[in-house]
């Protein structure tokens, strides 16, 4: 994942699997955005979809990357695309995410989200291996926004949410670790897959209310 | 769905009520009236002035969500098409409100 260190060879499979699960689920999510704006005109559930397309593309493009990989058994001229995969998934969250942030901070106003925006730029200067520090920042910003959210309605949809971005958050915190010791890249990954089940969760409860 | 037309675009929400959102107020006043509105029920229900809520009243029925009865006092109550919009409507304002957004 962006590092000199290649993650442990007995999760590739798991990884795969892992990241076509979460695509399906960013999918579901990018659909009801659809659904939501062909109904309303709601500039913001378009953005909205916009965002889990690009997240669910990232995803696609990554798993599939890493499927020919190890169906390649690891051979020495296709590892390359492990790593551009996780480049397009990376530049994918790059985009979704800050598209989010922005939307927040047209919801909002807060200064702390128009800090947010403008230091941006300034992190990407940095070409370094932890860009997972950029992806770390915006999932912050946006996890503080559910949770804001999430005080203000007590619901279970809103608690939801938040646990999703905040879990989000936790699998770059464990990527960026992974730059240290192999064995966070599976925790990563674990802590993905259980942000996009709660995302799942908040759907099947939200089409279930009558 | 109402149509394009119908909801004006980039509209504040926070400072005044989009066109779209009258009509939802509008039809959860009668959902709410036990699909038996009459116009004064509305008027206050959906906080609109007569010229308003005329014109309103006339578009929904137009759209096929709404329809008129009674001879002597109009009633208006939701078509099928009208009980599924709010039925579509609620899990959209549902979703939104999970992430936050207001519609």
């Amino acid at each position: 994942m962006g590092s000199e260190l290649a993650p442990p060879i007995w999760f590739f499979g798991f990884y795969s699997l892992m990241e076509f699960i979460a695509f399906a689920i960013a999918m579901a999510v990018a659909l009801q955005a659809m659904k939501g704006y062909t109904l309303t005109r709601e500039r913001t559930l378009l953005y909205l979809n916009i965002s889990f397309l690009l997240l669910g593309a990232g995803l696609l493009v990554d798993g599939l990357a890493n499927l020919v990989v190890l169906l390649s058994r690891f051979h020495r001229n296709l590892i390359y695309l492990s790593r551009l995969g996780y480049t397009i998934d990376f530049l994918a969250q790059l985009v979704a995410y800050t598209i989010l942030v922005v939307v927040y901070v047209q919801q909002t106003r807060t200064w702390s989200g128009q800090i947010a925006v403008a230091a941006l730029p300034i992190a990407l200067l940095e070409s370094n291996p932890f860009t997972e520090l950029i992806l770390i920042f915006l999932l912050v910003y946006i996890s503080a926004q559910t949770a804001i959210n999430y005080n203000v309605s007590r619901t279970t949809n809103s608690l939801l949410v938040f646990g999703a971005f905040a879990s989000l958050a936790l699998a770059h915190v464990f990527f960026l670790l992974f730059t240290i010791a192999p064995i966070f890249f599976p925790f990563a990954h674990i802590s993905q897959l259980f942000g996009c089940f709660l995302l799942l969760g908040m759907l099947f409860r939200v089409n279930q209310s009558q | 769905m109402i149509p394009d037309g119908q909801a004006p675009a980039a509209v504040p929400a926070a400072k005044y009520r989009s066109q779209f959102r009258i009509f939802v107020d509008i039809m959860r006043v009668i959902q709410r009236e036990g699909n038996e509105a009459k116009p004064t029920r509305i008027l206050y229900g959906a906080n609109l002035s007569h010229d308003r809520l005329v014109k309103y009243l006339e578009e929904l029925k137009v759209l096929g969500v709404i329809q008129e009865s009674g001879s002597s006092e109009k009633v208006y109550g939701l078509t099928q098409k009208g009980v599924e919009f709010l039925n579509s409507f609620r899990k959209v304002e549902a979703f939104a409100g999970a992430f936050g957004f207001k519609i």
